[in-house]
């Protein structure tokens, strides 16, 4: 059953994401001579401080757990034809909904999680809910409005925080959250949370879904080709409304998990470009949420690894975000395919 | 009326023509991008790459000129990786163009780690701004306090203001205008009569980039002579918001620079008012996302469109027009 969760071509479409991998990390140690270092070194440095022991791999499974959750959101944007640029966003407000809850209502231990996770993934929604509507409706191109959607909600939780719900005498950070809101921990080492599992559940259901439902295979037809879609009597704008607003309630979720799990209160600046790393992870994946698994965890060892990087040498680690866009850049220009037709024809995203 | 005449006055307008410069300058370049069918959504990492060379070459150089050229150069480069890439590849542009933007984000935090080895800001350091332009006779005909209307801007607020009318003449009169028009709307028709559309698509992209230079050029050397990490914060965004209902018209992407540039000096004074400044700094973005949803009101579905079209004809009692006559077809 999982082989038939993968994609079709999956040798063609390995061997061409191998290839780009392998150009992408060739560019990037020019880069890393740029910066006189040796590209070898950072590598190395990389790989240890991602997997060198039990606690650093950990790491490594912490910063793949937002990565992966924002991945499934953006894969379910991409089935159905839509960018969600604006998961960074929806991840800011999801997780401030939830650490909103977790500090100013006293619930019973489960209860309180669910109710938290269940406003930070109406947060999320709520948030792409606008561009979503204007996107179907009337054509506003959702690209744009979701990237300024961004700007407006990193800005507008920083506000909450600092002049609403400022912990006294604290840092720009929210009071932290009751015990009962904690995310039960996996290891007592790390701040490893049932997070993980919650993501690679839904990356597994998202597959099913995508896979084995009516709905999910008339989204699919909507992305790829909506002139079927609607021919097949599917309202496509409705389509397109439900999976920008899944996407968003996916968003929503990574904040939440990453506020409840790990950090315990909302802080500013409390995810930093994890939204946009999942973006990266499910194009790597080629909008495949099964795939999506294997390159957050890739782009959570190079999070996590760049620590070490800043610590043992002299590179910064946003580093690591230049090797993530030049990755991008060579699966785009997609190799292997052959090019034929027409030369005036529109551009394509194969999934 | 005191508190009005400290927001409302000669101060705004120059301080609207100051901010509205690098963002007009940007959306000139995209202009260029969108007029020839290709959705730029690269113009923010092409503005911060040139702010940041900017800044490098006017120290080496030790001239703001010198400066200006590395940083559009920088930004040039980064234009023709995107035209090969989505020209020549055909890959999907959006997934480029952003793929661009993250790049030029780590590769100008990193590089201003291994160079001035410090993060967040380069300040000081020789970076030589551009030199103000003090017209002659400014003084004597509009009286020293409304000199600073035309007087005494970077030179290169004139080249974006100017370049308005210059747009609007090369879309209309000139060959290149033409043919970029003609791929950009119809590129069957462009292949037909022989125009290479890769070529054109190719020198539109590029024109983009030296825009997007020279904007970037003025942010890091203009008004401020500094670097900051992600300093052109969404600007890029902005002025593709203004090309999706601008459809590239320069006129039209001069008036909403103007709202941009107006919101954003606004937004400054605000602070006077004691308003939350993390509010205030939203302020640009709520526009710019307004305006979008706003404006998109116009590309609403073709049947309401043409079922007004033919109520205001017979409520005006003329005959009835199949024709697709669309008021944005103003050609001379």
């Amino acid at each position: 059953m999982i082989a038939s969760l993968l994609p079709r071509n999956l040798r063609r479409t390995l061997a061409g994401q191998l290839l780009a991998l392998a150009i992408a990390l060739a560019l990037g140690a020019v880069v890393i001579l740029m910066i006189d270092e040796n590209p070898l070194r950072v590598f190395a440095t990389l790989m240890r401080g991602a997997f060198g022991d039990s606690e650093k791999i950990a790491g490594t499974l912490l910063q793949t757990t937002p990565i992966l959750i924002c991945g499934v959101a953006a894969c379910i944007g991409l089935r159905g034809g839509m960018f969600n640029v604006g998961i960074e966003g929806q991840l800011f407000l999801g997780g401030f909904a939830a650490a909103w809850v977790g500090f100013s209502f006293a619930l019973p231990p489960v209860l309180h999680v669910l109710v938290a996770v269940a406003a930070a993934v109406a947060a999320g929604a709520a948030w792409v809910s606008v561009p979503a509507y204007f996107r179907v409706r009337f054509g506003a191109n959702e690209v744009v409005s979701t990237i300024l959607a961004n700007y407006v909600a990193v800005l507008l939780t920083s506000y909450f925080t600092i002049f609403l719900f400022k912990r006294p005498g604290g840092w720009s950070e929210t009071p932290p959250i009751l015990p009962s809101a904690y995310l039960p921990e996996l290891f007592s080492f790390s701040r490893l949370n049932i997070g993980l599992l919650i993501g690679l559940a839904l990356a597994v259901a998202t597959a099913l879904f995508f896979r084995f439902t009516t709905t999910g295979y008339a989204v699919t037809m909507v992305g790829s080709a909506p002139k079927f879609a609607e021919y097949g009597g599917i309202n496509v704008r409705r389509a397109g409304f439900g999976v920008l607003l899944a996407s968003g309630a996916v968003g929503g979720l990574a904040g939440g998990v990453e506020t409840l799990g790990v950090h315990h209160r909302f802080m500013e600046g409390f995810a930093p470009g994890f939204g946009f790393d999942g973006l990266i992870a499910a194009l790597l994946a080629n909008g495949s949420p099964i795939g999506t698994i294997f390159t957050a965890l890739f782009f959570g060892a190079l999070r996590a690894g760049s620590l070490l990087l800043e610590v043992d040498t002299t590179a910064s680690r946003e580093i690591i975000t230049v090797i993530q866009a030049l990755i991008i850049l060579a699966v785009s220009a997609d190799l292997l395919l052959r090019r034929k037709g027409d030369r005036t024809g529109g551009r394509r995203w194969k999934f | 009326m005191e508190i009005l005449a400290t927001f409302f006055n000669v101060g705004l307008v120059v301080a609207t023509i100051r901010t509205t410069t690098p963002i007009l300058l940007v959306a000139l370049g995209g202009s260029f991008t969108t007029k020839a069918g290709i959705f730029n959504i690269g113009l923010e990492g092409q503005m911060l790459i040139a702010a940041f060379f900017a800044v490098i070459g006017s120290i080496w150089t030790g001239s703001s000129f010198g400066g200006m050229l590395i940083g559009v150069a920088a930004a040039l480069a980064f234009a023709l990786v995107y035209a090969v890439l989505v020209v020549s590849f055909r890959a999907n542009e959006v997934v480029v163009g952003l793929a661009l933007n993250i790049l030029a984000g780590g590769m100008t935090i990193s590089l201003m780690k291994a160079i001035f080895g410090t993060r967040g800001s380069v300040v000081g350091r020789g970076i030589v701004g551009l030199p103000k332009v003090q017209l002659p006779g400014a003084r004597d005909i509009l009286g020293p306090s409304y000199a600073q209307l035309i007087s005494g801007y970077t030179p290169l607020v004139y080249v974006a203001f100017l370049s308005v009318p210059l747009l609007v003449l090369f879309y209309a009169r000139t060959r290149l205008g033409l043919y970029l028009r003609v791929v950009g709307e119809k590129p069957e028709a462009a292949e037909t009569l022989g125009i290479s559309i890769a070529r054109v698509r190719y020198i539109a992209s590029l024109l983009c980039g030296l825009f997007a230079g020279l904007a970037g050029a003025h942010m890091s050397l203009g008004y401020i002579t500094m670097f900051t990490e992600n300093m052109s914060s969404g600007r890029g965004f902005m002025a593709v918001a203004i090309l999706i209902f601008s459809a590239g018209d320069p006129l039209k992407v001069l008036l909403g620079c103007l709202l941009f540039g107006f919101a954003d000096a606004f937004s400054l004074r605000l602070q006077i008012l004691n308003f939350p400044s993390y509010l205030i700094l939203a302020v640009p973005y709520a526009v710019a996302l307004l305006a979008l949803f706003a404006l998109s009101w116009r590309t609403r579905p073709k049947l309401i469109r043409e079922t007004l079209e033919t109520m205001r004809n017979a409520l005006a009692g003329k005959p009835q027009d199949s024709g697709g006559k669309l008021p944005s077809d103003n050609r001379p």
